[in-house]
């Protein structure tokens, strides 16, 4: 295995991680504020498809990405709507609007533009691929990081960014203090149930970034379910990684990694056998994570 | 506050309620569980509006629309269940909602931290910042609310049933520090029906009962008698319990062990027999592994040598369902985490345990009407007061739910019932009615183990009494000779030499 194949496979790494990374970081907000959004996958596939809806009309990439994040985050206000101010079950919602936004993508696809499946054209603009002046000319690192988005690099600066915000800031003290003990933060004047509905909306925000990238970045095309359960992975990213940011970078780039691997041996194993790598990850990794978890408890 | 009236549907909670409060007094409110004491302090604290009545605070007339608006007024209060964010330190607890800044955006917590030391010099009362709200005893976390309502600059201070979740120390620091408060110029209310308390720590003292304003008296011209008197509307009588002959071992622990997380054993070689027919105390500081001993007794615990025979038969390490079956039935020590389910119905919690009997099901399916008359029996012989079987068990007050866990375990009919803190945090009444059923219960000739951590319950009742220290039975004695000096030395882990 030579130092270009090595880099070849972190580079489809980072590219898989952003994905998961931003939603991951929605799921781990709303669970700081005591919120369980089963609705991530809703999240993201709605964003792939307005993105690239947009992106077909109008041709601009800045809109594109903004009607992506916009949507995500109405799918978000959705959630808080109904799980935060209406305390319905987390689990109902959640499913109701992963299986709604996927008939609504399937539907909108065909009646917008009459097709089945997958939606590719070009016509449509990808967002531009990045390659650092300097680094593009280093030889292992140039190549780790060829062709990244600048969402790629983004997200990592967001994880920074809501870390800041969640322990060194007042008001995400107060955030936090919503997710540790709701009527204790309120019988001090918190507005928690406006912070979560909030959170919540953020997440969904998040997600709709994530999904941009899926539809925008590696490929520019809308295929019907295209996130296939980078929702789930994200979930399980976000307790890996204890609903902390920057732990939660590290959850995210461990199923980066799977995914990475799973496409470098697609040329040795069949393809169906390394898709699964990631979902076989995923169960790994929480059933290890709750173990520990639970011995940690019992030492207690 | 003048003529505080509140009323909940036909429910008078207030009726025509008047209190005062000067400066730097301790006023004790007194009252049974129900009387309204708390409703009145919800008013006071603005999380309730009173149906009528006027608020008068230095004279001026006062309109509480939320606890901010009495936050504002300088008014604080301690709540009987801490509001705290228990995974973060005790300097975060006490600055939030004031949160000391940088640059406007930022949590200052090293000035978090320098704040509640001030804080802490400036009262005398001592507690370390940084440590966890979650790792500090309950005491402690007292102390972190009443230093938050004092961050909060409070210049009257409200302590709800403040000593219901603290061990006799704990009682202790918390009455002083009340008295230090006070000598500062706070002015103090304190709802409480521990009388002893208010005989330590009050100026004065008013009674309420049914929702009405009885009396109020300086401290100095009364009494427990007569604040219980009033308080109950009638004499509480001195019990005498005549001795009774006992029949045969029913429960004969030997040698139990159970080990901990280090070489410390939590119960080390504890041996002890209860027979047919007496009430056997074992008294103790709580914590000595008293919770241990119920669990390991009644099957949630497997324990980790020696035996628990009941009537003949080793119990150890069999499944609460075999225990129960063989014999034994238990009042558990927290009746929200152990004895009930706080949104099971009434009915449901009722027949929980008796669900097998015939009267109550046949070939696995419920017989309601059956489950609905067995309640109501146990609603109406116990005396518990509630709105309807449908109610919710977390919905009655603590005295009520006790009674009806109290009713399912006496009920049981079992040969042998452990009574753990059967009357912790209950009033006045619910304890006299709860004691009263347990002696039924020896006269009976059934067996009756009672936990307690409070002392006068135990001596006042039990045959015979153990001390439990560290978790090995540190002495027993019969009724006759026991003293609350002796008992105490050995609770402390003291030796008594004229043993040896």
């Amino acid at each position: 295995m030579n130092s270009a194949y090595i880099a070849s496979v972190i580079n489809s790494t980072l590219r898989s991680t952003t994905p998961i990374l931003l939603a991951a970081l929605g799921c781990a907000i709303c669970s700081r504020v005591g919120v369980f959004n089963v609705a991530l996958e809703a999240q993201m596939l709605i964003a792939c498809f307005t993105s690239i809806a947009v992106n077909y009309f109008t041709s601009s990439v800045l809109l594109s990405v903004l009607a992506g994040v916009l949507s995500g985050a109405l799918v978000g206000a959705v959630v808080a709507i109904l799980q935060v101010k209406y305390k319905a079950a987390d689990m109902v919602v959640g499913t109701a609007l992963n299986l709604l936004v996927g008939a609504i993508t399937t539907f909108l696809l065909y009646l917008i533009f009459g097709l089945r499946g997958k939606l590719v054209d070009n016509r449509l603009v990808s967002l531009s691929k990045i390659n650092l002046p300097v680094i593009k000319d280093i030889p292992f690192l140039g190549r780790v990081l060829e062709n990244l988005t600048i969402i790629d690099y983004l997200s990592y600066i967001i994880a920074i960014v809501l870390f800041v915000y969640l322990f060194k800031t007042v008001a995400g003290f107060r955030t936090l203090s919503v997710g540790i003990n709701k009527p204790a933060a309120e019988s001090l004047g918190t507005k928690a149930t406006r912070i979560q509905m909030e959170m919540v909306t953020l997440s969904g925000a998040l997600c709709g970034l994530g999904g941009v990238v899926l539809s925008m970045g590696q490929v520019t095309m809308f295929t019907e379910n295209m996130t296939s359960g980078r929702g789930f992975i994200a979930m399980a990213a976000a307790s890996l990684g204890m609903s902390h940011p920057l732990l939660v970078i590290a959850s995210s780039l461990f199923f980066g990694l799977c995914q990475g691997i799973g496409l470098a041996l697609q040329n040795v194993v069949k393809a169906q056998l390394t898709n699964t790598l990631p979902y076989i990850a995923t169960i790994v990794a929480l059933v290890l994570f709750s173990k520990r978890n639970s011995s940690a408890k019992l030492k207690k | 506050m003048k003529h505080i009236t509140k009323v909940y549907g036909s429910l008078y909670a207030n009726d025509d309620v008047h209190l005062t409060l000067d400066k730097g007094e301790i006023l004790a409110v007194v009252g049974e569980n129900g009387a309204g004491k708390s409703t009145l302090m919800k008013i006071l604290y603005g999380l309730e509006q009173p149906t009528s009545g006027e608020i008068y605070l230095n004279g001026e007339l006062q309109h509480f629309r939320s606890p901010h608006d009495a936050i504002a007024k300088k008014i604080g209060m301690v709540q009987q269940h801490f509001m705290l964010l228990e995974p973060c330190t005790v300097a975060e607890n006490i600055v939030y909602g004031r949160e000391p800044r940088k640059n406007g955006l930022f949590f200052d917590r090293s000035a978090a931290i320098r704040i509640t030391e001030e804080l802490c010099d400036k009262y005398g009362l001592h507690i370390d910042p940084r440590r966890l709200v979650k790792d500090c005893p309950v005491g402690l976390q007292q102390r972190v609310e009443i230093l938050k309502v004092l961050y909060q600059d409070a210049d009257i201070i409200i302590f709800d049933e403040p000593s219901a979740v603290l061990t006799p120390q704990e009682v202790g620091e918390l009455l002083a520090t009340m008295r230090k408060l006070a000598q500062m110029g706070k002015s103090i209310i304190i709802i409480t029906h521990k009388l002893h308390e208010v005989m330590t720590v009050a100026d004065r003292v008013m009674v309420m009962r049914l929702g009405k304003y009885i009396q109020e008296m300086p401290k100095s011209e009364t009494s427990i008698e007569e604040m219980s008197f009033l308080m109950v509307g009638r004499h509480i009588v001195e019990r005498e319990v005549p001795p009774q002959e006992t029949t045969g071992t029913v429960l004969d622990v030997q040698d139990l062990v159970l080990a901990g997380p280090d070489e410390k054993n939590i119960l080390d070689h504890f041996s002890i027999h209860v027979d047919a027919g007496e009430i056997v105390g074992i008294a103790g500081v709580s914590g000595n592994g008293q919770s241990e001993l119920i669990q390991c007794l009644t099957g949630l615990l497997p324990p980790t040598s020696g035996q628990v025979v009941l009537r003949g038969q080793n119990m150890a390490g069999r499944s609460v369902g075999d225990i129960r079956s063989a014999g034994c039935a238990c009042i558990p020590e927290d009746r929200y985490l152990w004895g009930c389910a706080a949104k099971a119905s009434l009915t449901e919690t009722s027949i929980m345990a008796h669900q097998y009997k015939p009267e109550l099901s046949r070939h696995g399916l419920l017989n309601s009407k059956g489950a609905k008359g067995f309640t109501q029996k146990l609603l109406n012989d116990y005396d518990v007061r509630n709105s309807g079987q449908s109610q919710k068990a977390g919905e009655l007050s603590g005295g009520n739910i006790q009674k009806l866990i109290v009713a399912r375990e006496m009920e049981q009919n079992s040969p042998l019932l452990i009574a753990a803190e059967p009357t912790r945090g209950v009033d006045i009444g619910a304890i006299e009615f709860i004691h009263n059923k347990l002696l039924q219960k020896r006269e009976k000739g059934d067996a009756v183990l009672l936990i307690s951590s409070e002392l006068t319950e135990i001596m006042s009742l039990s045959d015979r009494i153990y001390v439990i220290y560290e978790g090995h039975a540190a002495g027993e004695f019969r009724k006759a000779d026991a003293t609350e000096e002796a008992l105490g030395i050995l609770m402390m882990g003291g030796t008594l030499h004229e043993n040896e």
